[in-house]
């Protein structure tokens, strides 16, 4: 059935949006990310605007994360201090993000930008957890030992002012690698239109050092202040947040992510997170691929800079 | 006594000239959630006692949409956008339908006069190249009117040809029967909301003889205006409504789903 959307003013097929939306929020589930960096891209090639796509993508992230972070907080797997330092930063990120994606759209330059950080973030944190995941799961194969984590704790991360305890967490370290760590994806995701898991997870656990339990919870917890926050943000600034699309991507996605949660212990955490990391590469290369090709028409409209 | 003057001219009847009368099938297109896109049918009549031969020309011309465009630079290897170029006046939607090619109808300049034909589409371009500052935005080009100029104008209209949004077609007026004459018109599915003027020319010898306006328009209708306008006129309150749905069904997706 296609249907007429409000905001994106496009014509798609609703029956199409539900299942991508389901397809992404059991992959969302399954890994306990918001899923983003893999619908944003499919509802630019779908012909949904950039600014109408990433700004609702901002709305779907919200419900799939709402959706399983619930679990994980049941399980006390969540560090709520902990993302609610880091959500401060989202808020601060998620504001710079839309004036920057607003002025970016005003320059021509928004597809560039958003083609150039998909590039850079995914393919780089895509590679690095292929190549790691690939070399532990070898490992085990092999029936060698896994790697020793180097437990000394970065010196900067310890020599940095306003400590905080936190306790779920286990440690007791400045509030600003968080913080800034939460305004770096506070601003992608209002890019991006992500929510930032894929680099929230990675940093908590290689940077922050977190308890590897709680690092998933704690995402999923700031990602959605941040998104809501972008969203809200989105919808008052640009008016691009396409409720209809919004509604329909979430109510697969909110089903998906359940049946992911559950099919999630099925797997080992390695292999999912090669996996996982296979998926952002590819994401990664396919969006950054536009900048190298050589374009069918050297000329492009870029919107009506409403 | 004075012989009676020959009655003013005025009172005469008037020799009947040819005319063009036109109707529109949908003059009013109605953008709802089924909306993909609407084909209206344009049906006229030519008027004119001596049967001289006769063109028409259907001119459509949806509202003003300034147009962004920018051409693709090679820096570094990546492919990026230059700084956009700013077309203003061009509109969201052209068509022009003719029963001939419209080069066989009339000169270039009464084409050109009566702003007849995609090649003929007054896009305002400033004599020369101006550098504003908009939305606080600084040196965005508004126009250029350099040796490329020609080249990006037809950019422009291939990628709105591409979009569908505009259109040239010579064998668009299909004469039906005598003097009795139709046209399409295929709105696609983005096409801009507004109104669309349409204009039927009537030519004889290579000249305008009579013309007919009819105006179309396109509105969101139902729920698709409703929410169009709450995200325009409470965006705020918008965002803040789409993000409790996308909370609330995340709650209630889980709630449900710990119960089984």
């Amino acid at each position: 059935m296609d249907i007429y959307l409000p905001i994106a003013e496009v014509s798609v097929n609703a029956g199409v949006l539900v299942l991508l939306g389901a397809v992404v929020g059991f992959i969302s589930g399954l890994f306990g990310i918001g899923g983003g960096f893999l619908m944003t891209p499919i509802l630019l090639w779908m012909g949904i605007p950039p600014v109408v796509a990433v700004a609702s993508e901002a709305n779907h992230v919200a419900a799939s994360s709402a959706s399983s972070v619930i679990s994980y907080s049941r399980k006390r797997q969540v560090d709520f201090r902990m993302g609610g330092v880091m959500a401060g930063g989202g808020a601060v990120g998620a504001l710079l993000g839309v004036e920057v994606f607003r002025w970016l759209r005003l320059l021509g330059q928004a597809d560039l930008v958003v083609s150039l950080s998909y590039l850079i973030f995914l393919g780089l944190i895509g590679g690095l957890m292929l190549v790691e995941s690939v070399a532990s799961v070898l490992r085990q194969r092999r029936g060698q030992p896994p790697a020793k984590r180097r437990d000394r704790r970065p010196v900067w991360l310890y020599g940095l002012p306003f400590k905080v305890r936190f306790p779920r967490s286990r440690l007791y370290i400045s509030v600003i690698p968080p913080l800034a760590l939460g305004v770096f994806v506070g601003i992608l995701s209002a890019i991006m239109g992500v929510g930032g898991g894929f680099i929230l997870v990675p940093a908590m656990v290689y940077i922050l050092r977190m308890p590897a339990g709680v690092v998933v919870g704690t995402s999923l917890f700031q990602i959605i202040i941040t998104t809501s926050l972008a969203s809200i943000l989105q919808a008052g600034r640009n008016q691009s947040v396409d409720i209809v699309l919004a509604t329909l991507l979430l109510v697969g996605g909110v089903l998906g992510a359940q049946f992911g949660a559950r099919a999630s212990s099925r797997f080992r955490a390695e292999e999912l997170r090669a996996l996982l990391g296979l998926i952002v590469l590819i994401m990664g290369l396919q969006m950054g691929l536009v900048l190298f090709i050589n374009p069918e028409d050297p000329f492009i409209l870029v919107g009506s800079g409403k | 006594m004075a012989i009676p003057a020959l009655p003013p001219p005025a009172i005469m009847a008037p020799e009947p000239g040819p005319t063009v009368s036109a109707a529109l099938t949908d003059a009013n297109v109605r953008v709802t959630s089924a909306f993909s896109g609407a084909q209206i049918v344009l049906y006229g009549a030519v008027f004119d006692p001596e049967t001289r031969p006769s063109d028409v020309v259907v001119i459509v011309r949806g509202p003003d949409q300034p147009i962004r465009i920018a051409r693709k630079v090679r820096v570094a290897g990546l492919w990026v956008n230059s700084r956009p170029v700013v077309f203003e006046g061009a509109p969201g939607f052209y068509m022009a339908a003719s029963s001939r090619p419209l080069t066989e109808i009339a000169s270039f300049s009464t084409l050109r006069r009566l702003g007849a034909g995609i090649d003929h589409l007054p896009m305002n371009a400033p004599e020369e190249e101006r550098i504003e500052t908009r939305y606080g935005v600084r040196d965005v080009v508004v126009s250029r009117l350099g040796g490329d100029y020609l080249e990006w104008r037809r950019a422009v209209i291939r990628l709105k040809e591409k979009a569908s949004l505009y259109a040239t077609d010579h064998e668009g007026v299909r004469f039906v029967d005598r003097g009795l004459f139709r046209a399409e018109i295929d709105l696609p599915t983005s096409a801009p909301i507004g109104e669309y003027q349409t204009e039927i020319i009537l030519f004889q010898d290579g000249e305008p003889v009579s013309r007919r306006a009819r105006t179309i328009t396109v509105e969101k209708a139902g729920l698709e205006r409703w929410l169009f306008l709450f995200a325009n006129e409470q965006p705020w309150l918008y965002g803040i409504v789409s993000v409790l749905i996308a909370l609330t069904s995340g709650w209630l997706a889980s709630v449900v789903f710990r119960r089984r």
